[in-house]
């Protein structure tokens, strides 16, 4: 054995423990998953019978699976978009020369590692249209109560909110860093240019910022289309299944409904439906930016 | 002894201690609903113990949701436990599925001792019974009917809560006023259904294999509903959510006059205010006087490791004793017909009175569970329309055929 082979064996040895763990924990799940996809009965439960595409055709039947698609989309580019904008804003403001900016960046990143059972639990409770905070203060000050959680329009919106409170604080920090990493001599040759403040945003910032952007819009993205924990606890997915998101309904129709088969392929399709989004973002916000 | 003597000495006894350990000890393992770990049944859990020294109950408490999510894993991954608790439909859905252990032979060979089906309501061996066999055996049986606030009515002119639905309307509108409903709807599917069966309508028709959603009787239990809520200004639009408190928590704070609740919510009324008086009454009739049946069985799966020692447990747990102490401590009411007849219940006026409920009760989905075709995406499509009449008050005419024709669809798929 030469000594390349010898040192390739190595490190093939010490990788070894990490193959084993995503081959049993990832990809044997997933292809257990893959399989159920394309039986009907009660793959991994009972039995079942091979049953081709019909589970994936089913989805276009399923009109609650493309209620909960469309919810999902609302959902996560509304989480994505709201994130991002109030993150970038607030993030140049708290990377200047502001006196309580660390107060501030901490209350911003306390909802971030707050658990989300406690964040949904604390946000029903003070949107309770009967009983909760907010409409007592509404009231208090004489404006009429809200249906926050009981008008279909506006669930929604409301999952947006909770979602963006809970997340800006880690988008925010991110940004910060970024935009720290920023050499300042571009902005001093820009500002011996005659360049004005929305200028620096604008041509020198903001274009730095794109892999920054890219990243979050990735991360915050992926991990709203597949949030179920706020739905599932502050409205069940009411009301009318108006936030029914695509994770509640795929655990429903598994858990809830033992239809495996047809949850598994509810699940392949969200893949290729995050794969999709992905390769879009990064088609749209990946720029090769260097400075030097 | 050197040192490194000593170590091997000291790894070889504690390798002796723990396989005899572990051989002597024998584990039963039990899900139950968290709600439900009452002192009671921890206690006949201890006698279970004592009573078979080297067995160990490991007790497991879950939400339903999370129990089910987990005994669906467990019985994928082929490690599903001794004795486990089930909500309403779980038994013949599983059974359907070959997953659990038919209870015929154990109750036959212990019948001397365990009345069992014998001393069992009807409706709680009907919903447990698939293709004639038995397979799971009811602990709670409990139904929903109207509880309200007597010094409200009295207020408002009323000695006498309302038996009929004109009655229940005019009593709703005459004890509301600022900041107080006269009736406070649930968002849960479940609480939609008494009013749908006091009209005469029916979840599913084994007749037509079809759901009776779209019947002129349900159409009008829900704009009934509806109009409460949106015209006559009587109750609040329920609040969507996956709990079902809301109501009960406006009622113990005065700000409802009167919900529809069943006896799991006696001890949190009991507590959050002591001091309300309030009673149960009988259900409220329009075609017909009736409500919804829900309660919990237990059940045996087929791959238990012990299932005559989970048998053993479970006759403890639905013990005549040990139910009557769980009904007056905890306010549950239960499926035996000697629970019922017992001294000690009668004289309880709550217990009493959602115990008189059970002869006009009704399982909400059983007719379609016992056809093995129910899925929980029907639900959500009906759901899905009585919350656009309750919430964005559509007409019912319109919106539930409509739904009643997809959740055939579903059904049809099956």
């Amino acid at each position: 054995m030469t000594y390349r082979q010898r040192r390739a064996l190595t490190a093939y040895a010490f990788l070894l423990p990490a193959i084993v763990y995503f081959i049993v924990f990832f990809f044997w799940p997933i292809a257990i998953e893959l399989w159920a996809s394309f039986r009907s009965g009660q793959p991994l439960i009972g039995k079942s019978e091979f049953a081709g595409m019909k589970n994936y055709l089913y989805i276009f039947q399923d009109k609650l699976a493309i209620k909960a698609i469309s919810a999902t989309m609302i959902y996560a580019l509304g989480s994505t978009v709201f994130t991002l904008l109030l993150a970038l804003g607030l993030a140049s403001i708290l990377a200047g020369p502001l006196k309580a900016r660390n107060t501030i960046r901490a209350i911003l990143f306390f909802p971030y590692i707050v658990s989300f059972v406690i964040s949904a639990l604390m946000w029903k409770s003070i949107l309770d249209p009967y009983t909760g905070l907010l409409n007592a203060a509404l009231l208090k000050v004489g404006l009429p109560p809200q249906y926050w959680l009981t008008d279909p329009d506006a669930a929604i919106w409301v999952l947006v909110a909770v979602s963006v409170w809970k997340d800006i604080g880690y988008a925010v920090l991110i940004y910060i860093a970024a935009i720290q990493g920023i050499p300042s001599h571009l902005y001093q040759a820009a500002e011996l240019d005659g360049a004005r403040r929305h200028h620096l945003f604008r041509d020198i910032t903001l274009p730095l910022l794109m892999p920054t952007t890219l990243f979050l819009a990735v991360v915050i993205m992926i991990a709203s289309m597949q949030e179920m924990a706020l739905p599932y606890l502050m409205t069940g997915g009411g009301p009318a299944n108006a936030t029914r998101l695509y994770s509640l309904h795929v655990y429903e129709t598994a858990f809830q409904g033992l239809n495996i088969g047809y949850a598994s392929a509810l699940s392949f399709v969200m893949f290729l439906l995050i794969l999709l989004i992905t390769w879009v973002q990064f088609k749209l916000l990946n720029r090769d930016i260097r400075h030097v | 002894m050197s040192k490194s003597q000593w170590l091997q000495s000291s790894a070889l006894a504690l390798a002796l201690g723990l396989t005899a350990a572990s051989a002597s000890a024998e584990t039963l393992r039990v899900y139950f609903n968290a709600g439900h770990a009452y002192d009671t049944y921890l206690e006949a859990i201890a006698q279970f113990e004592a009573d078979n020294p080297g067995w160990e109950v490991q007790f497991e408490k879950f939400q339903w949701p999370d129990l089910r999510t987990k005994l669906v894993a467990d019985f994928a991954a082929d490690n599903a436990p001794d004795l486990v608790a089930t909500a309403g439909g779980w038994v013949p859905e599983f059974a359907f599925q070959d997953l659990l252990l038919p209870l015929d032979d154990l109750a036959a060979r212990d019948q001397a001792e365990f009345d069992f089906p014998g001393d069992w309501f009807d409706p709680a061996i009907a919903k447990n019974t698939v293709n004639g066999k038995i397979y799971g055996l009811q602990i709670h049986l409990t139904c929903a009917t109207l509880v309200y606030n007597k010094d409200m009515l009295a207020e408002a002119g009323y000695d006498a809560p309302p038996t009929t639905w004109d009655e229940f309307r005019e009593v709703a509108i005459a004890t509301t006023k600022p900041g107080v409903f006269g009736f406070a709807p649930n968002s849960s599917f479940f609480y939609y259904w008494p009013w749908v069966f006091q009209n005469g309508g029916e979840y599913f028709d084994t007749e037509t294999g079809e759901v009776g959603f779209g019947s002129e009787e349900t159409i009008g239990a829900m704009q009934f509903l509806a109009d409460l809520i949106h015209k006559d200004r009587a109750a609040p639009v329920p609040v969507a959510g996956a709990d079902y408190e809301g109501p009960q928590k406006l009622f113990t704070s005065e700000r409802a006059a009167m919900i529809l609740t069943g006896p799991w919510d006696i001890n949190p009324i009991r507590t959050g205010n002591p001091d309300l008086n309030w009673a149960v009454a009988p259900s409220l009739s329009n075609a017909t006087q009736a409500t919804v049946q829900g309660g919990v069985a237990l059940a045996i799966p087929k791959g238990a490791q012990h299932a005559d020692m989970a048998w053993d447990l479970a006759k403890r747990l639905t013990d005549v004793e040990v139910e009557v102490a769980t009904s007056l401590q905890y306010s549950m009411t239960m499926p035996r017909k000697s629970w019922l007849a017992d001294e000690r219940v009668q004289a309880d006026p709550l217990l009493g009175q959602f115990g008189s409920c059970l002869p006009y009760s009704k399982d909400v989905q059983l007719p379609l569970t016992l056809t093995g075709k129910y899925d929980p995406a029907v639900d959500a499509v009906m759901r899905q329309a009585v919350e656009e009449v309750l919430y964005s008050n559509e007409p019912a005419a319109e919106v539930l055929p409509v739904a009643a024709e997809e959740a055939n669809k579903i059904i049809a798929a099956k």
